[in-house]
């Protein structure tokens, strides 16, 4: 009997574990089908994988510290994107070079990316329990601007010297902007490679840093009352905690991360699309987190590597394997694409599904409980 | 008490944070070195350009210059350092020469004319800034592309 029902338990508590980590598993089939047929050797796999993971892990690690504090998947990231590029912009016009180009570009985004972080915490403030979509759309209003003082400003107001980057008609900035004096000199700063890998140590070393930074903010007195408030806003407020204030921290310290991170990204791609460069990263970065098996509120450090490896596996081998079994890798394109925006979806619908469940579960226990009171009476 | 350390704390922040971008304005500050292999009249004397001239920056040769041409080199820092081996003749002995020296720091393109340095002429005589004087013919306007949704975005796409 007693074995019987242990049997049982283990059984729902498989499959418990496999309805949790249902997205990456699904994304580890997606990809072991697809490695084999797009023919790419393993070496050449694990270059993209590294490659792109010293790419794009700092950025999603940006996307924690809200999540911590109960806010969602921050698709206000880009605003720290725009921040980061108007500062490689500024950076390339004054011929500042390399790294010190690098720190000066993050040093320029800060100001700009905390700025923007507080008037999209005092929004997300006014909008609460609907960050994600009100975040999202403040993303586009906030390009808007950005495009503003891209495409008018510099050049006329803001100064801008090279016609390498200054648009022919004496204003605003070029489609492109070349980063040819900082391509890849964070990640070839200390160079190693084995067996032909090419290893970015000093990316991983900041990305490495971040993590620990992340890991020693969780026990501070400010993260534990982001995740305080995470939890529970009502109980937190009545605990002595400024709700609002820890809430416009963490999306302020999310933008200027996301600025940082947008910087090591462009570093490593070479240049910089001016007005496209930020459009896709929030919800790329977002799709990423989530592939690794992080919810809407909760995530690790864990589902960042994870994520990112998954996530950009299947990118690299999704066209060839398109390729390989329709002839056509437009295919292989289409699915990529419909697969990122699918994994948000379903995360979302995942979420609020659960929200749900557990709110009946309350009302229902909350009647029953009354139900047992008013019978106790009688 | 507590408030005036908050505001100390902040203040030292932001000052940390503009000293280190005033160093990277220093240590950063890039320049396209071009080398000139050509003869320079200075004060009625003609110093001449050698046969050829490799040079090597950072331990790598970034320019083999025979008589009349023209290398490049992007530099960070405003203290230049090169090696130039040069050969007279044809077939002749070829010498080596370690320089240092110090770049302008507004310029952003520098043009070095070779054989007059090696001459051991004043700056003023081998150090100019490169100024591009060619325009590229009447400049087109490039069309930015800033909606995702505009006519132009749909018809690139479409284009594939």
């Amino acid at each position: 009997m007693k074995n019987s029902k242990m049997k049982k338990g283990a059984g729902s508590r498989a499959a418990s574990l496999l309805m949790a980590n249902s997205v990456p598993i699904m994304f580890v089939l997606i990809c072991a089908f697809c490695i084999p047929i797009s023919g790419f050797s393993p070496n050449y796999l694990m270059n993209e994988i590294v490659n792109r993971m010293g790419r794009n892990t700092f950025l999603i690690l940006s996307l924690l510290i809200p999540i911590m504090a109960g806010m969602g998947l921050n698709f206000g990231m880009t605003l720290g994107a725009m921040a980061g590029e108007i500062g490689l912009i500024l950076a390339s016009d004054w011929q500042i070079f390399g790294i010190p180009g690098m720190i000066l570009a993050m040093i320029i985004s800060i100001p700009i990316s905390t700025m923007l972080g507080l008037i999209c915490g005092k929004i997300l403030n006014m909008a609460k329990g609907r960050e994600m979509v009100t975040s999202y759309i403040i993303s586009y209003f906030i390009n808007g601007i950005y495009q503003l003082v891209v495409l008018y400003m510099m050049g006329s107001v803001i100064p801008i010297k090279h016609s390498s980057i200054k648009l022919p008609r004496g204003y605003g900035i070029r489609n492109t902007v070349s980063l040819i004096n900082m391509r890849q000199k964070l990640d070839n700063l200390i160079p190693l490679s084995i067996k032909g890998v090419r290893i970015p140590v000093a990316t991983f070393l900041l990305v490495a840093l971040l993590c620990v930074f992340i890991i020693w903010f969780r026990r501070t007195k400010l993260g534990q009352d982001m995740r305080a408030v995470g939890q529970d806003m009502a109980v937190a407020r009545d605990a002595g905690i400024n709700v609002e204030r820890t809430r416009i921290i963490s999306i302020i310290m999310s933008t200027v991360l996301a600025g940082f991170g947008m910087v090591i990204y462009l570093q490593n791609m070479g240049n910089l699309s001016t007005y496209s460069s930020h459009s896709q990263i929030g919800m790329f970065c977002i799709a990423a987190l989530l592939v690794g098996g992080a919810s809407v509120d909760k995530a690790t450090i864990g589902n960042v590597f994870l994520g990112v490896t998954l996530f950009h596996l299947m990118f690299i081998v999704a066209p060839s394997a398109g390729a390989a079994i329709t002839g056509d890798s437009m295919i292989g394109e289409y699915f990529r694409v419909f697969v990122s925006y699918a994994v948000i979806t379903v995360a979302l619908v995942m979420y609020e599904t659960k929200k749900r469940r557990e709110k009946s579960q309350l009302a229902e226990q909350l009647r029953l409980d009354q139900a047992m009171e008013e019978a106790n009476e009688k | 008490m507590k408030n005036k350390r908050r505001f100390l704390f902040r203040a030292g922040a932001v000052a940390l944070l503009v000293l280190i971008a005033a160093l990277m304005f220093v240590i950063g500050r890039g320049h396209t070195v071009y080398f000139d292999n050509k003869t320079l009249e200075y004060q009625g004397q003609a110093y001449e350009a050698p046969y050829r001239i490799s040079v090597y920056v950072n331990d790598e040769q970034v320019a083999k210059l025979g008589k009349r041409e023209r290398g490049m080199s992007p530099w960070m820092g405003q203290n230049f350092r090169m090696l130039l081996e040069v050969t007279k003749e044809k077939g002749g002995e070829t010498t080596a020469h370690s320089v240092r020296m110090p770049l302008p720091y507004n310029m952003d393109g520098i043009i070095l004319n070779l054989p007059a340095m090696l001459a051991g002429l004043p700056p003023e005589a081998y150090l100019s800034e490169f100024v591009q004087t060619a325009e590229p013919e009447a400049p087109e306007d490039e069309s930015v592309v800033t909606d995702e949704f505009s006519d132009e975005a749909f018809m690139e796409a479409m284009e594939g």
